[in-house]
Protein backbone atom coordinates (compact mmCIF):
# COMPACT_ATOMS: atom_id res chain seq x y z
CA UNK A 1 0.00 0.00 0.00
CA UNK A 2 2.42 2.15 0.96
CA UNK A 3 4.90 1.42 -2.30
CA UNK A 4 1.72 2.36 -4.53
CA UNK A 5 1.60 5.57 -2.59
CA UNK A 6 5.05 6.28 -3.03
CA UNK A 7 4.86 5.27 -6.75
CA UNK A 8 1.45 7.33 -7.55
CA UNK A 9 3.28 10.33 -5.35
CA UNK A 10 6.40 9.88 -7.56
CA UNK A 11 4.28 9.35 -10.84
CA UNK A 12 2.47 12.86 -9.75
CA UNK A 13 5.54 14.91 -8.99
CA UNK A 14 6.95 14.06 -12.73
CA UNK A 15 3.59 15.02 -14.23
CA UNK A 16 3.60 17.83 -12.05
CA UNK A 17 7.14 19.31 -13.58
CA UNK A 18 5.96 18.10 -17.21
CA UNK A 19 3.01 20.00 -17.28
CA UNK A 20 4.50 23.25 -15.42
CA UNK A 21 1.88 23.92 -12.64
CA UNK A 22 5.59 24.04 -10.36
CA UNK A 23 8.22 26.02 -10.92
CA UNK A 24 11.36 24.04 -12.60
CA UNK A 25 14.19 24.89 -10.58
CA UNK A 26 17.13 23.66 -13.18
CA UNK A 27 18.70 21.12 -10.46
CA UNK A 28 19.77 24.21 -8.07
CA UNK A 29 21.36 23.74 -5.01
CA UNK A 30 19.14 24.19 -2.11
CA UNK A 31 21.80 23.93 1.44
CA UNK A 32 19.11 22.52 4.36
CA UNK A 33 20.18 22.73 7.92
CA UNK A 34 18.85 20.70 10.32
CA UNK A 35 19.60 19.07 14.41
CA UNK A 36 18.39 15.78 13.46
CA UNK A 37 17.64 16.18 17.35
CA UNK A 38 13.38 15.96 16.97
CA UNK A 39 11.75 12.71 16.31
CA UNK A 40 10.23 11.93 13.84
CA UNK A 41 10.84 14.44 12.28
CA UNK A 42 14.35 14.04 11.81
CA UNK A 43 16.64 12.16 14.15
CA UNK A 44 19.25 9.66 14.20
CA UNK A 45 18.26 6.08 14.05
CA UNK A 46 18.83 3.09 15.72
CA UNK A 47 21.92 2.30 12.94
CA UNK A 48 23.09 5.88 12.99
CA UNK A 49 21.27 7.44 10.17
CA UNK A 50 19.91 10.67 9.71
CA UNK A 51 16.06 10.01 8.92
CA UNK A 52 12.63 11.44 9.46
CA UNK A 53 9.47 13.17 8.09
CA UNK A 54 11.14 15.86 7.30
CA UNK A 55 13.53 14.09 5.35
CA UNK A 56 11.31 12.50 3.38
CA UNK A 57 9.10 15.39 2.85
CA UNK A 58 12.56 17.39 1.48
CA UNK A 59 13.29 14.34 -0.71
CA UNK A 60 9.67 14.57 -2.44
CA UNK A 61 9.99 18.56 -2.59
CA UNK A 62 13.19 18.20 -4.54
CA UNK A 63 11.92 15.98 -6.63
CA UNK A 64 8.89 17.93 -7.51
CA UNK A 65 10.99 21.23 -8.19
CA UNK A 66 13.81 19.67 -9.61
CA UNK A 67 16.53 20.74 -6.87
CA UNK A 68 19.30 19.32 -5.18
CA UNK A 69 19.48 19.21 -1.40
CA UNK A 70 22.33 19.27 0.53
CA UNK A 71 22.58 18.89 4.28
CA UNK A 72 24.54 20.24 6.79
CA UNK A 73 23.93 20.28 10.63
CA UNK A 74 23.83 22.69 13.05
CA UNK A 75 22.30 22.66 16.50
CA UNK A 76 18.86 24.38 17.30
CA UNK A 77 20.37 26.99 19.64
CA UNK A 78 22.50 28.41 16.57
CA UNK A 79 20.16 27.45 13.52
CA UNK A 80 17.91 30.95 13.63
CA UNK A 81 20.41 33.07 13.97
CA UNK A 82 22.55 30.84 11.03
CA UNK A 83 19.61 30.85 8.47
CA UNK A 84 18.37 34.54 8.81
CA UNK A 85 22.36 35.75 8.35
CA UNK A 86 21.91 33.39 4.90
CA UNK A 87 24.37 30.48 5.55
CA UNK A 88 21.86 28.11 4.95
CA UNK A 89 19.36 28.00 2.48
CA UNK A 90 16.65 26.45 4.11
CA UNK A 91 16.53 25.48 8.07
CA UNK A 92 14.15 22.00 8.92
CA UNK A 93 13.46 22.00 12.19
CA UNK A 94 9.86 21.38 13.21
CA UNK A 95 9.86 24.88 13.95
CA UNK A 96 6.43 26.83 15.04
CA UNK A 97 5.53 29.37 13.20
CA UNK A 98 5.51 32.63 14.84
CA UNK A 99 5.36 36.06 13.90
CA UNK A 100 8.12 36.99 16.42
CA UNK A 101 10.34 35.06 14.51
CA UNK A 102 8.93 36.44 10.90
CA UNK A 103 10.94 39.14 11.48
CA UNK A 104 14.26 37.36 11.39
CA UNK A 105 13.49 34.74 8.97
CA UNK A 106 10.94 34.15 6.12
CA UNK A 107 8.04 30.84 6.94
CA UNK A 108 7.17 28.62 4.54
CA UNK A 109 2.97 27.83 4.45
CA UNK A 110 2.23 25.14 7.40
CA UNK A 111 3.34 21.64 6.79
CA UNK A 112 2.16 19.98 9.83
CA UNK A 113 -0.29 21.15 12.63
CA UNK A 114 1.53 20.00 16.33
CA UNK A 115 -0.73 19.05 19.43
CA UNK A 116 0.95 18.91 22.77
CA UNK A 117 0.29 16.67 25.37
CA UNK A 118 0.85 16.88 28.97
CA UNK A 119 3.79 13.70 30.51
CA UNK A 120 3.96 13.66 34.06
CA UNK A 121 6.21 10.87 36.16
CA UNK A 122 4.08 7.68 36.39
CA UNK A 123 2.77 7.82 40.04
CA UNK A 124 1.70 11.31 39.59
CA UNK A 125 -1.68 11.92 40.85
CA UNK A 126 -1.88 15.82 41.83
CA UNK A 127 -3.20 16.99 38.70
CA UNK A 128 -4.67 15.25 35.88
CA UNK A 129 -4.86 18.75 33.34
CA UNK A 130 -3.80 22.06 32.66
CA UNK A 131 -5.91 23.83 35.02
CA UNK A 132 -5.14 21.44 38.18
CA UNK A 133 -1.82 21.99 37.10
CA UNK A 134 -2.10 25.82 37.08
CA UNK A 135 -3.68 26.24 40.22
CA UNK A 136 -1.44 24.90 42.32
CA UNK A 137 1.83 26.70 42.81
CA UNK A 138 4.00 24.44 43.75
CA UNK A 139 4.12 22.65 40.67
CA UNK A 140 6.74 23.27 38.16
CA UNK A 141 7.52 22.77 34.17
CA UNK A 142 10.16 22.62 32.24
CA UNK A 143 10.90 23.18 28.38
CA UNK A 144 13.83 24.07 26.34
CA UNK A 145 13.38 28.09 25.67
CA UNK A 146 12.42 29.33 22.46
CA UNK A 147 10.77 25.81 21.57
CA UNK A 148 7.08 24.79 20.59
CA UNK A 149 6.72 23.69 24.61
CA UNK A 150 7.91 26.67 26.06
CA UNK A 151 5.42 28.65 24.31
CA UNK A 152 2.57 26.50 24.50
CA UNK A 153 3.50 26.19 28.66
CA UNK A 154 3.34 29.81 29.09
CA UNK A 155 0.44 31.12 27.00
CA UNK A 156 -1.74 27.73 27.44
CA UNK A 157 -0.89 26.37 30.68
CA UNK A 158 0.44 29.25 32.68
CA UNK A 159 -0.06 32.92 32.67
CA UNK A 160 1.31 34.03 29.66
CA UNK A 161 4.40 35.12 31.55
CA UNK A 162 7.56 34.22 30.08
CA UNK A 163 9.29 34.85 33.53
CA UNK A 164 7.20 33.11 35.26
CA UNK A 165 9.72 31.07 37.69
CA UNK A 166 7.58 28.04 37.47
CA UNK A 167 8.47 27.09 34.06
CA UNK A 168 12.40 25.99 34.16
CA UNK A 169 14.29 26.33 31.29
CA UNK A 170 17.26 23.64 30.04
CA UNK A 171 19.23 23.19 27.07
CA UNK A 172 17.55 20.19 25.80
CA UNK A 173 14.30 18.54 25.36
CA UNK A 174 16.15 15.52 26.57
CA UNK A 175 17.41 17.30 29.85
CA UNK A 176 13.62 18.51 30.75
CA UNK A 177 12.96 15.01 30.71
CA UNK A 178 15.56 13.50 32.97
CA UNK A 179 14.74 16.81 35.30
CA UNK A 180 10.76 15.16 35.24
CA UNK A 181 12.26 11.71 35.88
CA UNK A 182 14.89 12.84 39.10
CA UNK A 183 11.29 14.92 40.19
CA UNK A 184 12.46 18.60 39.89
CA UNK A 185 9.48 19.30 37.83
CA UNK A 186 6.24 17.70 37.68
CA UNK A 187 5.25 18.41 34.06
CA UNK A 188 6.87 18.88 30.54
CA UNK A 189 4.72 19.17 27.26
CA UNK A 190 5.69 17.59 24.31
CA UNK A 191 4.22 16.28 20.77
CA UNK A 192 1.95 13.38 21.40
CA UNK A 193 5.00 11.05 18.78
CA UNK A 194 8.14 12.18 21.30
CA UNK A 195 5.91 11.56 24.39
CA UNK A 196 4.68 8.51 23.36
CA UNK A 197 8.54 7.34 22.60
CA UNK A 198 9.45 8.42 26.07
CA UNK A 199 6.43 6.75 27.97
CA UNK A 200 7.25 3.15 26.17
CA UNK A 201 11.08 3.86 27.03
CA UNK A 202 10.56 4.49 30.68
CA UNK A 203 8.83 1.10 32.34
CA UNK A 204 6.06 3.24 33.58
CA UNK A 205 8.15 5.52 34.95
CA UNK A 206 5.97 8.22 32.87
CA UNK A 207 2.74 8.67 31.42
CA UNK A 208 0.68 10.94 29.15
CA UNK A 209 -2.54 12.80 31.10
CA UNK A 210 -5.10 15.68 29.91
CA UNK A 211 -6.47 16.66 27.14
CA UNK A 212 -4.00 17.60 23.76
CA UNK A 213 -3.60 21.34 24.22
CA UNK A 214 -2.16 24.57 21.60
CA UNK A 215 -2.11 23.46 18.25
CA UNK A 216 0.73 24.82 16.52
CA UNK A 217 2.04 25.26 12.77
CA UNK A 218 4.88 24.09 11.49
CA UNK A 219 6.98 25.33 8.76
CA UNK A 220 10.46 25.49 7.15
CA UNK A 221 12.30 28.65 7.36
CA UNK A 222 14.71 30.64 5.07
CA UNK A 223 16.62 33.97 5.13
CA UNK A 224 14.55 37.17 5.11
CA UNK A 225 13.44 37.40 1.33
CA UNK A 226 14.73 34.20 -0.07
CA UNK A 227 13.45 33.17 -3.37
CA UNK A 228 12.70 29.67 -2.45
CA UNK A 229 9.60 30.53 -0.45
CA UNK A 230 7.21 30.44 -3.40
CA UNK A 231 8.19 27.17 -5.26
CA UNK A 232 8.55 25.43 -1.95
CA UNK A 233 5.14 26.71 -0.83
CA UNK A 234 3.87 25.32 -4.37
CA UNK A 235 5.49 22.23 -3.79
CA UNK A 236 3.91 21.65 -0.30
CA UNK A 237 0.44 22.99 -1.40
CA UNK A 238 0.70 20.00 -3.72
CA UNK A 239 1.47 17.49 -1.49
CA UNK A 240 -0.87 18.37 0.78
CA UNK A 241 -3.79 18.20 -1.88
CA UNK A 242 -2.58 14.40 -3.18
CA UNK A 243 -2.18 13.23 -0.14
CA UNK A 244 1.44 12.62 0.24
CA UNK A 245 1.89 14.56 3.68
CA UNK A 246 -1.03 12.74 5.13
CA UNK A 247 0.96 9.12 3.46
CA UNK A 248 3.85 10.81 5.61
CA UNK A 249 2.71 11.79 8.43
CA UNK A 250 1.36 7.60 8.45
CA UNK A 251 4.55 6.52 7.92
CA UNK A 252 6.95 8.04 10.64
CA UNK A 253 3.68 9.46 13.13
CA UNK A 254 1.56 6.15 12.97
CA UNK A 255 3.61 2.92 11.61
CA UNK A 256 7.34 3.96 12.78
CA UNK A 257 8.43 2.14 15.98
CA UNK A 258 10.71 5.14 17.70
CA UNK A 259 13.86 4.18 19.89
CA UNK A 260 14.13 0.77 18.87
CA UNK B 1 64.58 20.39 41.19
CA UNK B 2 60.88 19.58 41.63
CA UNK B 3 59.79 18.02 45.02
CA UNK B 4 58.55 14.58 44.90
CA UNK B 5 55.07 13.91 46.89
CA UNK B 6 54.67 10.80 48.69
CA UNK B 7 52.11 9.46 47.23
CA UNK B 8 54.74 9.28 44.00
CA UNK B 9 55.27 5.31 45.13
CA UNK B 10 51.97 4.32 45.88
CA UNK B 11 50.45 1.37 44.23
CA UNK B 12 47.80 2.85 41.74
CA UNK B 13 44.81 0.89 43.12
CA UNK B 14 42.57 3.72 42.03
CA UNK B 15 43.74 3.01 38.71
CA UNK B 16 43.03 -0.58 38.85
CA UNK B 17 39.59 0.35 40.06
CA UNK B 18 39.28 2.82 37.04
CA UNK B 19 39.59 -0.08 34.56
CA UNK B 20 37.82 -2.95 36.46
CA UNK B 21 34.63 -0.59 36.52
CA UNK B 22 35.71 0.55 32.70
CA UNK B 23 35.75 -3.10 31.64
CA UNK B 24 32.46 -4.21 33.25
CA UNK B 25 30.57 -0.80 31.33
CA UNK B 26 32.45 -1.88 28.75
CA UNK B 27 31.23 -4.95 28.78
CA UNK B 28 27.89 -3.56 29.43
CA UNK B 29 27.90 -1.64 26.72
CA UNK B 30 28.55 -4.67 23.79
CA UNK B 31 26.48 -6.94 25.53
CA UNK B 32 23.18 -4.74 26.11
CA UNK B 33 21.30 -3.98 22.58
CA UNK B 34 20.94 -0.22 23.40
CA UNK B 35 24.43 0.88 24.93
CA UNK B 36 25.97 -0.92 21.95
CA UNK B 37 23.73 1.37 19.05
CA UNK B 38 24.84 4.40 21.37
CA UNK B 39 28.53 3.31 20.79
CA UNK B 40 28.35 3.05 17.34
CA UNK B 41 26.54 6.07 16.40
CA UNK B 42 28.99 8.27 19.06
CA UNK B 43 31.88 5.99 17.23
CA UNK B 44 31.46 8.65 14.23
CA UNK B 45 32.17 11.19 16.09
CA UNK B 46 35.73 10.68 18.32
CA UNK B 47 37.84 11.18 15.03
CA UNK B 48 36.16 14.68 15.13
CA UNK B 49 36.72 15.07 18.91
CA UNK B 50 40.25 14.18 18.33
CA UNK B 51 40.58 16.75 15.15
CA UNK B 52 39.29 19.05 17.16
CA UNK B 53 41.38 18.62 19.91
CA UNK B 54 44.60 18.23 18.53
CA UNK B 55 44.44 20.91 15.47
CA UNK B 56 42.97 23.93 18.12
CA UNK B 57 45.98 22.76 21.03
CA UNK B 58 48.74 22.94 18.49
CA UNK B 59 47.35 26.40 17.26
CA UNK B 60 46.40 27.05 20.20
CA UNK B 61 50.56 26.44 21.54
CA UNK B 62 51.87 28.55 18.53
CA UNK B 63 49.78 31.69 19.42
CA UNK B 64 50.12 31.51 23.32
CA UNK B 65 54.13 31.03 23.11
CA UNK B 66 53.72 34.03 20.83
CA UNK B 67 52.12 35.88 23.11
CA UNK B 68 54.42 34.60 26.24
CA UNK B 69 57.36 36.03 24.64
CA UNK B 70 55.69 39.67 23.93
CA UNK B 71 55.75 39.45 27.36
CA UNK B 72 58.81 39.46 28.08
CA UNK B 73 59.74 41.49 24.95
CA UNK B 74 61.58 45.00 25.19
CA UNK B 75 58.61 46.26 23.71
CA UNK B 76 56.52 48.07 25.70
CA UNK B 77 53.40 48.06 22.95
CA UNK B 78 54.00 43.82 22.46
CA UNK B 79 53.74 43.51 26.07
CA UNK B 80 50.75 46.13 26.60
CA UNK B 81 48.66 44.39 23.47
CA UNK B 82 50.09 40.50 24.82
CA UNK B 83 48.38 41.98 28.17
CA UNK B 84 45.19 43.37 26.87
CA UNK B 85 44.68 39.86 25.01
CA UNK B 86 45.29 37.69 27.33
CA UNK B 87 43.31 39.23 30.23
CA UNK B 88 40.46 39.94 28.15
CA UNK B 89 40.31 36.41 26.52
CA UNK B 90 40.60 34.63 30.10
CA UNK B 91 37.64 36.72 31.21
CA UNK B 92 35.27 35.25 29.00
CA UNK B 93 33.56 31.89 28.84
CA UNK B 94 34.39 29.71 26.27
CA UNK B 95 30.91 28.88 25.53
CA UNK B 96 30.80 32.77 25.20
CA UNK B 97 33.63 33.26 23.08
CA UNK B 98 32.35 30.12 20.42
CA UNK B 99 29.22 32.12 19.77
CA UNK B 100 30.78 35.07 19.28
CA UNK B 101 33.24 33.69 16.99
CA UNK B 102 30.95 31.83 14.77
CA UNK B 103 28.59 34.16 14.35
CA UNK B 104 29.99 38.10 14.39
CA UNK B 105 34.17 36.88 14.24
CA UNK B 106 33.36 34.25 11.19
CA UNK B 107 31.51 36.18 9.11
CA UNK B 108 34.04 39.26 9.26
CA UNK B 109 36.54 37.21 8.02
CA UNK B 110 34.77 36.39 5.27
CA UNK B 111 33.88 40.04 4.07
CA UNK B 112 37.54 40.72 4.67
CA UNK B 113 39.03 37.58 2.62
CA UNK B 114 36.20 38.31 -0.12
CA UNK B 115 37.18 42.19 -0.11
CA UNK B 116 40.71 40.49 -0.51
CA UNK B 117 39.33 37.96 -3.09
CA UNK B 118 37.67 40.48 -5.25
CA UNK B 119 40.43 43.11 -5.62
CA UNK B 120 42.99 40.22 -7.15
CA UNK B 121 40.16 39.43 -9.49
CA UNK B 122 38.47 36.28 -7.66
CA UNK B 123 35.14 34.90 -6.78
CA UNK B 124 34.03 35.85 -3.62
CA UNK B 125 33.21 32.97 -0.82
CA UNK B 126 30.40 32.41 0.76
CA UNK B 127 29.94 32.28 4.54
CA UNK B 128 28.63 29.12 4.80
CA UNK B 129 32.18 28.06 3.01
CA UNK B 130 33.49 28.08 6.57
CA UNK B 131 32.75 25.23 8.22
CA UNK B 132 31.74 25.64 11.58
CA UNK B 133 33.81 22.68 12.47
CA UNK B 134 36.89 25.24 11.66
CA UNK B 135 34.94 28.41 13.67
CA UNK B 136 34.88 26.03 16.52
CA UNK B 137 39.11 25.49 16.07
CA UNK B 138 39.10 28.91 15.63
CA UNK B 139 37.49 29.91 19.17
CA UNK B 140 38.81 27.24 21.07
CA UNK B 141 42.09 28.14 19.81
CA UNK B 142 41.83 31.75 20.90
CA UNK B 143 40.87 30.65 24.43
CA UNK B 144 43.40 28.41 25.23
CA UNK B 145 46.02 30.44 23.49
CA UNK B 146 45.66 32.74 26.71
CA UNK B 147 45.61 30.18 28.85
CA UNK B 148 48.66 28.25 27.57
CA UNK B 149 50.27 31.92 27.16
CA UNK B 150 50.53 32.88 30.77
CA UNK B 151 51.88 28.84 31.38
CA UNK B 152 54.86 29.83 28.47
CA UNK B 153 55.08 32.88 30.57
CA UNK B 154 55.78 31.94 33.92
CA UNK B 155 58.02 28.88 32.33
CA UNK B 156 60.50 31.67 30.39
CA UNK B 157 60.76 34.06 33.40
CA UNK B 158 60.89 30.71 36.09
CA UNK B 159 64.65 30.83 34.44
CA UNK B 160 67.01 32.21 36.78
CA UNK B 161 68.81 35.54 35.65
CA UNK B 162 72.52 33.93 36.19
CA UNK B 163 71.90 31.62 33.71
CA UNK B 164 71.04 34.36 31.19
CA UNK B 165 73.82 36.64 32.51
CA UNK B 166 76.18 33.67 32.34
CA UNK B 167 74.79 32.99 28.33
CA UNK B 168 75.64 37.07 27.98
CA UNK B 169 79.25 37.10 29.08
CA UNK B 170 79.97 34.05 26.72
CA UNK B 171 78.78 36.29 23.93
CA UNK B 172 75.83 34.15 23.06
CA UNK B 173 73.05 36.12 20.95
CA UNK B 174 69.39 36.64 22.28
CA UNK B 175 68.34 34.32 20.16
CA UNK B 176 70.58 31.87 21.00
CA UNK B 177 70.17 32.42 24.59
CA UNK B 178 67.04 31.26 23.88
CA UNK B 179 66.94 28.51 22.15
CA UNK B 180 70.09 27.06 23.85
CA UNK B 181 69.65 28.41 27.45
CA UNK B 182 66.42 29.81 28.84
CA UNK B 183 63.76 27.54 26.72
CA UNK B 184 65.23 24.23 27.45
CA UNK B 185 65.06 24.74 30.83
CA UNK B 186 61.77 26.52 31.11
CA UNK B 187 60.40 23.56 29.16
CA UNK B 188 60.74 21.47 32.38
CA UNK B 189 58.68 23.97 33.85
CA UNK B 190 56.00 24.37 31.42
CA UNK B 191 55.92 20.85 30.29
CA UNK B 192 53.44 19.67 33.29
CA UNK B 193 50.84 22.31 33.23
CA UNK B 194 50.69 22.35 29.01
CA UNK B 195 49.63 18.72 29.74
CA UNK B 196 46.56 19.08 32.10
CA UNK B 197 45.87 21.64 29.44
CA UNK B 198 45.81 19.33 26.63
CA UNK B 199 43.63 16.54 28.99
CA UNK B 200 41.25 20.00 29.40
CA UNK B 201 40.92 20.26 25.88
CA UNK B 202 39.80 17.09 25.14
CA UNK B 203 36.84 17.67 27.53
CA UNK B 204 36.33 21.25 26.09
CA UNK B 205 36.49 20.12 23.05
CA UNK B 206 32.90 19.20 23.71
CA UNK B 207 32.03 22.59 23.39
CA UNK B 208 31.77 22.43 20.07
CA UNK B 209 28.46 20.91 20.49
CA UNK B 210 27.00 23.63 21.11
CA UNK B 211 27.23 25.04 17.15
CA UNK B 212 26.27 21.54 16.09
CA UNK B 213 29.93 19.88 15.32
CA UNK B 214 29.05 16.27 15.43
CA UNK B 215 31.60 15.46 18.08
CA UNK B 216 30.63 12.54 20.73
CA UNK B 217 29.21 15.12 22.43
CA UNK B 218 26.90 16.22 19.60
CA UNK B 219 25.95 12.90 18.62
CA UNK B 220 25.23 12.45 22.27
CA UNK B 221 22.70 14.61 22.21
CA UNK B 222 20.71 13.51 18.85
CA UNK B 223 21.28 10.30 19.95
CA UNK B 224 19.61 11.02 23.21
CA UNK B 225 17.02 12.81 21.55
CA UNK B 226 15.95 10.04 18.96
CA UNK B 227 16.26 6.80 21.42
CA UNK B 228 14.43 8.43 24.80
CA UNK B 229 17.31 7.14 26.79
CA UNK B 230 19.25 10.06 28.01
CA UNK B 231 21.48 9.03 31.02
CA UNK B 232 22.03 5.55 29.32
CA UNK B 233 23.46 7.85 26.00
CA UNK B 234 25.65 9.83 28.40
CA UNK B 235 26.78 6.97 30.16
CA UNK B 236 27.85 5.53 26.92
CA UNK B 237 29.44 9.61 26.06
CA UNK B 238 31.48 9.51 29.60
CA UNK B 239 33.19 6.18 29.16
CA UNK B 240 33.91 7.35 24.98
CA UNK B 241 36.00 10.03 27.02
CA UNK B 242 37.50 8.53 29.95
CA UNK B 243 40.16 6.20 28.27
CA UNK B 244 41.09 9.03 26.32
CA UNK B 245 41.75 11.55 29.43
CA UNK B 246 43.10 8.87 31.73
CA UNK B 247 45.43 7.34 29.38
CA UNK B 248 46.91 10.81 28.37
CA UNK B 249 46.77 11.55 32.39
CA UNK B 250 49.04 8.93 33.18
CA UNK B 251 51.14 9.27 30.21
CA UNK B 252 51.67 12.55 31.59
CA UNK B 253 52.33 11.12 34.94
CA UNK B 254 55.04 9.45 33.61
CA UNK B 255 56.75 11.97 31.74
CA UNK B 256 56.51 14.02 34.69
CA UNK B 257 58.34 11.47 36.92
CA UNK B 258 61.31 10.47 34.44
CA UNK B 259 62.01 14.51 34.50
CA UNK B 260 62.65 14.58 37.88
CA UNK B 261 64.66 12.15 38.32
CA UNK B 262 66.94 13.56 35.42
Amino acid sequence: MRILTTLAAAAFATAAIADGHLPDLDGREIVVVTENAYPPLQFIDGNGDAVGWEYDAMAEIAERLNATIVYENISWDAMIPAVSEGQFDLGMTGITIREDRAEVVDFSDKYMTSEMVMMVRGDENRFADAASFAADDDLLMAAQPGTTPFYVGVYDVLDGDEANPRIKLMETFGATVQALRAGDVDLVLTDGTAGNGYVDASDGGLKIIGEKLGTEDFGFFYPRGSDLVAPINAAIADMWSDGTIEALITKWFLDYKLGQ
Amino acid sequence: MIPTSPNDDDFPWWLVAVVAIGLYLFWQVLTVAEYSRVLSTLRRGIWVTIYVTLVSYTLACLLGLGLALAQISRSLILRQISRFYIEVVRGIPIIVLLLYVAFVLAPAMVVAWNWVLQSLGFDPIRTRDFSLLWRAVIALTIAYASFLAEVFRAGLQSVDEGQIEAAESLGLSRWQRFRFIVFPQALRTILPPLGNDFVAMVKDSSLVSVLGVTDVTQLGKVTAAGNFRYFETYNVVALVYLPITITLSLALRRFEKRMRER
